[in-house]
């Protein structure tokens, strides 16, 4: 690593270090569960390790995962602010519309094949009301606690509490039906 | 002496539970119940399945993306990268 410049604190660029560079895989995968979109993903996170080293001097040091999520949300909120201004009444209810916006520009036959192949569960998941999927994709897919789900998505930790439950009774029924279904033929 | 929980109230917190969002105190409760009660250890494997299956369903990391991201990295912590202004 290289010496602090006269315009950088001492100090910075091991805190750094230190707070935001062991963190680099989760961020990614959550900017992946956010964007569902590769090149999104990684310009949200290298967004956020700007974001986070310009104010890496205020951070307390206490739970660098959750600072760095409150940053990425904010970050990804301005993104979308500046693509679909429109969209900004609920920043909860916007992430989600522009994620359903990125899997409708996939093909349509590959979609449909894959609907074909996929396992049940995956057709479950997919059935899922945005809003519900996301929180599944944080702390299912992506091993985050509900605190860290609630700072990713600015909604309270019961919110989160709440929609995971029913997602998991929801996919529970799905998969019933399912093996109903496949019974019978 | 530790309180037994009822049916009903291990349900309320099975998700959480499944989760290991609980205390240590309220951990050990529900596992007591579950270890006893045979309807509610059923409904337990049903959502330990399907939290397994949900979690084999996580994409892949991108290596060559994350390799990206370090060495992004250490371009904002070696020398104030790109775009970063102090």
């Amino acid at each position: 690593m290289s010496e602090s410049t006269t315009t950088q604190p001492v100090g910075q660029d091991a805190r750094f270090q230190e707070y935001v560079v062991p963190e680099i895989d989760v961020l990614y995968r959550v900017a992946y569960s956010i964007t569902r979109n590769k090149p999104d993903a990684e310009d949200l996170v290298q967004d956020t390790m700007m974001r986070a080293y310009r104010a890496i001097e205020r951070f307390d040091g206490k739970y660098p995962r959750a600072w760095l999520l409150t940053i990425m949300r904010n970050a990804q909120v301005n993104r979308v602010r500046r693509k679909r201004p429109e969209l900004m009444h609920d920043p909860d209810e916007t992430m989600g519309r522009v994620a359903d916006e990125s899997a409708e520009g996939a093909d349509a036959e590959s979609q449909l094949m894959d609907k074909e192949f996929e396992a049940p569960i995956e057709s479950a998941l997919a059935a899922l009301p945005e809003k519900f999927r996301s929180v599944v994709d944080l702390v299912d897919l992506n091993a985050l606690s509900y605190q860290e789900a609630a700072d990713v998505l600015g909604i309270p930790v019961g919110t989160v509490m709440s929609r995971l439950h029913r997602a998991r009774r929801n996919i529970r029924t799905h998969l019933e039906a399912f093996e109903d279904e496949v019974q019978i033929w | 002496m530790v309180k037994k929980l009822n049916c009903r109230e291990v349900g309320l917190r099975l998700q959480s539970y499944l989760d290991g969002e609980l205390d240590d105190a309220r951990m050990d409760q529900i596992r007591a119940h579950l270890d006893d009660c045979v309807a509610c250890g059923l409904e337990a494997d049903a959502f330990v399945k399907i939290k397994k299956d949900l979690t084999a369903q996580a994409v892949p990391a991108d290596s060559q993306a994350l390799a990206r991201l370090r060495e992004f990295s250490q371009q904002i912590a070696g020398n104030a990268g790109p775009g970063v202004s102090s």
